[in-house]
């Protein structure tokens, strides 16, 4: 009896296939949206903490319409719209721009509400001490108080990672090929070349992927939580 | 030295037996193709593909034989063979294209914001969509085929069809055409075909109506499926062209014209499919003496079986 | 800005009818998942608080698999799963699954966070006064921990409305996916967004001021 299982003859080229072709363009795709959506969220969030109703009222509504809408209504909308033109150049956003703004959009609203958090949660003290020494508003942000915020950003960070590389497959609906998209068009080219779709092992072997990449992340921003309290 | 000698004679050797290959060719031709240049003679580019030297073209990579991507990424089928033979006789090269994947949903909104520059991506004609975007010349006449268990047995269509749940995709002809001929058919949409061919494994659905291309080799690899011999609802596919663009159009249908000539559509279909299936695509591909159509003026799918 | 001004009401109003159906559809898919959630939360929510044998460790393992993989992949495996048990499958079927599943596990969670957030004494207090541990439980940690556990389970059902927009993939006709079809036939943009915009905000943000109006209500006293 032989020690090792032996694999059937398809599983090979397809699980090479979707890990060379698709898995890269996911984590791209996530790499991509969760640094847009920290970089832009961390900086509306910190604006949300002035007082100055027009600019907060603004900053909601930014929030609560990215948050409030299906990630899918979003990417679609994004990928619908027709080409702009600005300074005589047409814009015109592929795919997976398409998708990577609409991500970064969704995540930088989920940034900024936590980033108002942790911002107001620093002691008006730091803010009077960093004044005392002479800063201004945006030094005093820029230099204590934002840095400060991000060690409490850190456990929602890494949690936002996982969700975000979790609905990078939203891209799918689009036709961006990450690694649902892989895995479907293997089984389209499986029904017609052997008859077989093998579809449910195909997409039980996403499912295990995406569990490999995400559960140790996800024990690593609960083990961040706890040790932050 | 002597072995740029050895080199350049094998060179010359090499070449040799090529040009006679070459000449013997068409001596062994008859009819119509020998005579026939390489070429042929190909209206000018818009100026913006010219510009570029290659082609973007919207294709699709879920839809074996068509257009596909093999294990190692390359695109393949022959919607994108058809689309290499245009950058050849373009720019010279098979290489001179960029392909876009698109899914049936998004290639006709993939092609009207200008991302390609056109789309080869198994589309059909239909009155309807003439109304948004312009169809070249027929490159592939598909037809529709019922795939089912190896023990059902269907006889006449309309009849048979009564109280069966038919499995399809969503959007397609097929999914009208039932629902305008067939109201005691029930009707079962899935999103890909190959969850269309479970359907049918698992005993859901009693048959699924598709394309034959997709089907014929589904049937021919499933020892415990087969297609019945209806036929139906033949409606060629186009190259897809966004409107007012004659000078694309004209190329496309140019370049078109100049494959169906020299029977290159029948090549590409012979390296698309295995040569059991030969005899069931020769109608479909335009050839010589084989001219495809569309059925303007009619609606295939109104048009019920009695 | 000649996208607004080509901005047409009349479209909309023109495809109502198919709008409303897959708003209904929507709402339909929606109603289910979210009964099921409730239930699945509620019963493993308990178990896990309670941390009873065997029971708590598989519902954990449910709990991890569902939040640590894509919803559209899960949608995808139930698709290809469920015909394999047997289980008849149309769209609309693994469209209230998928979201029950989801949101089951996620509301495992908030209410176990909320039964275990209800101090041991008041749970001590019931079975001093005779209450069975089921009985205790009954009346002592679900009104308390349930309060507790109301605003994030509003969330979560916020998400599992929001998530039946995925069954676009299994052609189920809600709002997202009518939307989609209209726009891919005639590509009005702009006033399929508007709809889709309308329609999920709306819903969306009636909800979130309905948590914050339950916070403030249901606060509870201090003192406990």
């Amino acid at each position: 009896m032989p020690l090792a299982y032996e694999l059937p003859e398809w599983v090979r080229p397809v699980a090479v296939y979707m890990l060379r072709e698709g898995l890269p363009e996911t984590l791209k795709l996530a790499a991509v949206a969760v640094t847009v959506s920290a970089l832009i969220g961390i900086l509306l969030g910190t604006f949300l903490t002035i007082h100055f109703r027009p600019l907060q009222a603004l900053l909601r509504f930014y929030i609560e319409v990215w948050r409030g809408l299906p990630i899918i209504v979003t990417i679609l909308f994004i990928y619908w719209l027709p080409a702009l033109h600005v300074l005589g150049q047409t814009i015109q956003l592929d795919a997976y721009t398409a998708a990577a703004v609409g991500l970064s959009l969704w995540g930088s609203a989920q940034v900024a509400e936590a980033t108002r958090g942790a911002v107001q949660s620093i002691p008006k003290e730091q803010h009077e001490a960093a004044a005392a020494l002479g800063f201004g508003w945006l030094g005093r942000h820029a230099f204590v108080i934002v840095p400060q915020a991000l060690r409490r950003l850190l456990p929602p960070f890494v949690g936002l990672l996982v969700n975000i590389i979790q609905n990078t497959t939203i891209a799918f609906v689009i036709g961006v090929n990450e690694f649902l998209q892989a895995g479907q068009r293997q089984v389209e080219n499986l029904t017609t070349q052997t008859g077989n779709p093998h579809a449910f092992e195909i997409f039980a072997g996403v499912l295990v992927v995406f569990f490999i990449i995400s559960f140790p992340l996800t024990m690593l921003a609960r083990y961040l939580e706890r040790r932050l309290v | 030295m002597r072995r740029l000698v050895a080199i350049t004679g094998l060179v010359a050797l090499v070449a040799a037996i090529v040009t006679a290959l070459s000449m013997a060719a068409p001596a062994g031709k008859t009819g119509s193709q020998a005579t026939l240049p390489p070429k042929p003679r190909l209206p000018a580019l818009p100026g913006e593909v010219r510009s570029r030297g290659k082609f973007l073209i919207g294709v699709k990579c879920d839809f074996p034989p068509f257009g596909w991507q093999d294990t190692s990424g390359r695109n393949r089928g022959y919607d994108v063979d058809t689309a290499r033979q245009f950058a050849a006789w373009a720019f010279g090269s098979r290489s001179k294209v960029d392909f876009t994947c698109t899914t049936t949903a998004s290639r006709i909104p993939t092609l009207q914001s200008k991302r390609v520059d056109f789309i080869i991506s198994t589309l059909t004609w239909t009155a309807q969509r003439e109304l948004t975007i312009d169809y070249s010349l027929p490159y592939y006449g598909a037809a529709g085929k019922l795939l089912v268990k190896n023990s059902v047995i269907v006889g006449r269509l309309n009849t048979w069809m009564r109280g069966k749940t038919i499995t399809t995709t969503p959007g397609s002809i097929y999914d009208r055409w039932i629902k305008n001929c067939f109201k005691d058919t029930t009707l079962l949409v899935v999103s890909s075909p190959s969850s269309g061919v479970l359907a049918v494994k698992d005993g859901r659905a009693d048959a699924l109506m598709f394309d034959d291309a997709f089907l014929v080799g589904v049937a021919a690899n499933a020892p415990d499926l087969r297609l019945t011999n209806h036929k139906f609802l033949d409606v060629p596919w186009g190259v897809g062209i966004r409107k007012n663009e004659p000078e694309m159009k004209r190329w496309v249908d140019t370049a078109i014209r100049g494959m169906k000539a020299r029977d290159l559509f029948w090549k590409i279909m012979q390296r698309t499919i295995p040569r059991r299936f030969y005899t069931t695509f020769k109608q479909n591909v335009p050839r010589p003496k084989n001219t495809l159509k569309y059925p303007r003026g009619t609606v295939p799918e109104s048009a019920c079986p009695s | 800005m000649d996208i607004l001004a080509s901005f047409e009401w009349s479209f909309i109003w023109e495809n109502r009818e198919e709008l409303w159906e897959g708003f209904k559809n929507t709402m339909k898919a929606s109603a289910i998942g979210i009964g099921g959630a409730f239930v699945i939360g509620l019963v493993l929510g308990a178990i896990r608080a309670h941390r009873i044998p065997v029971a708590s460790q598989l519902a954990a393992t449910y709990v991890e698999i569902i939040r640590n993989t894509p919803i559209l992949v899960q949608i995808f495996f139930i698709f290809y799963f469920l015909p394999r048990v047997g289980v008849s499958l149309e769209p609309f079927t693994v469209a209230w699954v998928a979201v029950m599943i989801w949101g089951g596990a996620f509301n495992t969670e908030n209410f176990r966070a909320g039964f275990e957030a209800v101090p041991q004494r008041l749970r001590e207090a019931g079975l001093a006064l005779g209450f069975s541990p089921f009985k205790t439980f009954l009346n002592v940690t679900l009104p308390v921990g349930g309060r507790i556990a109301l605003p994030s389970s509003i969330n979560t059902y916020i998400s599992v409305l929001k998530n039946t927009s995925l069954m676009l993939v299994v052609g189920y006709a809600e709002l997202t996916a009518v939307a989609y079809s209209i726009q891919a036939n005639t590509f009005r943009t702009f006033e399929m967004f508007a709809v889709l915009a309308v329609a999920y905000l709306a819903i969306v943000w009636m909800l979130s001021a309905l948590i914050r109006l339950l916070e403030a209500r249901l606060r509870l006293p201090e003192a406990l």
